[in-house]
C-alpha cells in the first residue's frame, strides 16, 4: 500500500464540491472519484426536487421508497405523490468505463419492487451495449453523457416532459 | 432427548481408518435386516446406517462402516452378506486413503420429492452475493423467490395431504421445516386478529452471519407464500427480530392484508 492523493474538482450547477483526499489504504482512487460523482449527483438532484417542490409535486432527493416486498430502497430522485405509489423513480450510474449489465438489473430490481410509471437510469460516460438491450428489454429510460453534470439537466427535462397524473 | 441434526453419509473421512459402503437389497422376509446386522457384527464398526423400502416391496440397507480387521477385504465381506441368506444382492465399495463416497445413491427423495442436498453454507453465500450484487434490489428479490418456494412448496403439501388436513395441522408443519434444516420453526397465533408470529431460531438464512445482508428476506417471503396458499388470505410479514441483529432468534409475524 503506498499513500494517494487524490485531488477533486467539480464544478456543478449547484455549487463547487472539492475533496482531497489523503488515503492510506488499498482503497481505489476511482471508487473514490465515483463517491465524488454521486455525493454531486445527489445534491443536484436535491436542487432537481426544490423546484419541482415549489411546483407542488411531491419530489424527493434521495428518495426512501418501501417496495411491495417490505424491503426499504434508495434512489437518487424520486416524485412520490400522497397515494404513495411512485411516479418516477431516478437512479446515477457512474463510472470510468462502460457501466455494465449488473447496474441494469440493479435498478431493475429495485423498480420492480416499487412499481413506479417510470425509471429513468442516468449513466456517465454510457451503457455497455448488452446492459443497454437490457434497460431497453425492461422498459428502463437511460440517459447518458460523459459529463456526470450534464445529466441533470437531461434528466430535470425527462421528468418534466411527462408529468403524469400526480395527485397532491 | 434433544432434537439433533440428521446425519447422513454421502462422504466420510477418516484418516488411518479403512473405510467400507455396504449396500445390500433385503428380502422383505421378517429378520432379515437383522440378520445381515448379525452377519456384520464382527467385522465392522457401523458409522451410519439408513434402510428404506422399494416399490417392489424389497429394501434396502446402505451403511459407512469401519472394518475391524485390518486384512479384510471389501469382496470378503460381501460374501459373508450373501451367505447369510437374507441378501438378494450386494455390493461393498472399499474406501481411499481414509476417503469413502457413495457411489451408490443418486440424490435424494423425501417423501417422492427428489431434493438436492447442498451445504447451509452454500445457499447463505449464494444469498449474500444476491444481495451484494444487487443491494435492496437483490432482498427483494430473494423475498419474491421466497414467496414462490413458500407457496408452491404448501401447494405440494396441499396437492399431496389434502388441503384441508395441512390447514388443520399447519403447526405440525413447523416440524417439517425444523426437519428440512430451515431452522427451529415455531408459530404461535395473535396477538391481533388472524395474526400470527412465526419464530426461528438458528435460521439457516442468516446463520453465518453474512455480511451483505439485512435481514432474512427468503424466509420472510416463504412464510408469507406458505401462509397465503394454506390459508387463502393475503399476508404482510414484519421481521421483528433478526439474529443478524443481535437476537436469539428470527421472529416474523404475519398479519393478514385487509
Amino acid at each position: 500500500m503506498r499513500p494517494r492523493l487524490l485531488l477533486l474538482i467539480l464544478l456543478g450547477e449547484f455549487g463547487l464540491f472539492v475533496l482531497a483526499t489523503h488515503v492510506y489504504s488499498s482503497l481505489s482512487p476511482l471508487s473514490l472519484l465515483a463517491s465524488g460523482l454521486v455525493l454531486e449527483s445527489f445534491s443536484g438532484f436535491e436542487g432537481i426536487a426544490e423546484g419541482m417542490n415549489r411546483k407542488g409535486r411531491k419530489a424527493h432527493a434521495p428518495a426512501a421508497i418501501i417496495g411491495n416486498s417490505g424491503i426499504r430502497h434508495e434512489f437518487a430522485f424520486a416524485v412520490v405523490p400522497d397515494s404513495g405509489k411512485p411516479t418516477v423513480v431516478v437512479d446515477t450510474e457512474l463510472a470510468v468505463e462502460d457501466v455494465d449489465d449488473t447496474k441494469v438489473l440493479k435498478f431493475y430490481v429495485k423498480v420492480f419492487d416499487v412499481r413506479p410509471e417510470r425509471a429513468i437510469l442516468c449513466v456517465s460516460p454510457k451503457l455497455s451495449s448488452r446492459a443497454a438491450a437490457l434497460a431497453n428489454e425492461y422498459g428502463i429510460e437511460v440517459l447518458e453523457d460523459e459529463v456526470p453534470r450534464r445529466l441533470l439537466k437531461l434528466a430535470e427535462k425527462a421528468i418534466d416532459e411527462k408529468p403524469n397524473q400526480e395527485g397532491s | 432427548m434433544n432434537r439433533t441434526p440428521h446425519r447422513i453419509f454421502p462422504v466420510h473421512f477418516a484418516p488411518d481408518k479403512k473405510l467400507v459402503h455396504i449396500v445390500v437389497k433385503l428380502s422383505d422376509a421378517p429378520g432379515s435386516y437383522s440378520s445381515i446386522l448379525e452377519s456384520l457384527r464382527t467385522k465392522v464398526n457401523l458409522i451410519g446406517t439408513a434402510t428404506y423400502t422399494l416399490s417392489d416391496g424389497t429394501a434396502i440397507f446402505s451403511g459407512f462402516a469401519e472394518a475391524l480387521e485390518a486384512t479384510g477385504t471389501g469382496e470378503g465381506l460381501r460374501e459373508l452378506i450373501l451367505k447369510s441368506g437374507s441378501a438378494l444382492d450386494a455390493q461393498v465399495r472399499e474406501g481411499r486413503d481414509g476417503l469413502l463416497i457413495d457411489t451408490f445413491h443418486r440424490g435424494f427423495t423425501v417423501d417422492g420429492d427428489r431434493y438436492v442436498l447442498m451445504r447451509q453454507g452454500e445457499l447463505v453465500k449464494m444469498f449474500d452475493h444476491v444481495a451484494q450484487l444487487l443491494g435492496s434490489g437483490g432482498e427483494a428479490l430473494l423475498y419474491e423467490e421466497g414467496v414462490a418456494t413458500g407457496r408452491w412448496s404448501a401447494d405440494t403439501a396441499a396437492s399431496r395431504y389434502g388441503a384441508g388436513r395441512v390447514r388443520a395441522q399447519a403447526k405440525e408443519f413447523n416440524h417439517l421445516m425444523t426437519a428440512e434444516g430451515m431452522g427451529d420453526v415455531d408459530g404461535q397465533n395473535g396477538p391481533g386478529d388472524g395474526e400470527f408470529t412465526v419464530t426461528v431460531t438458528e435460521c439457516f438464512e442468516c446463520t453465518g452471519k453474512p455480511a451483505s445482508r439485512s435481514g432474512c428476506s427468503f424466509m420472510r417471503g416463504y412464510l408469507v407464500g406458505a401462509a397465503e396458499s394454506i390459508f387463502g388470505k393475503k399476508y404482510a410479514c414484519a421481521e421483528e427480530k433478526c439474529s443478524l441483529k443481535g437476537k436469539n432468534s428470527c421472529e416474523f409475524r404475519l398479519t393478514p392484508k385487509t
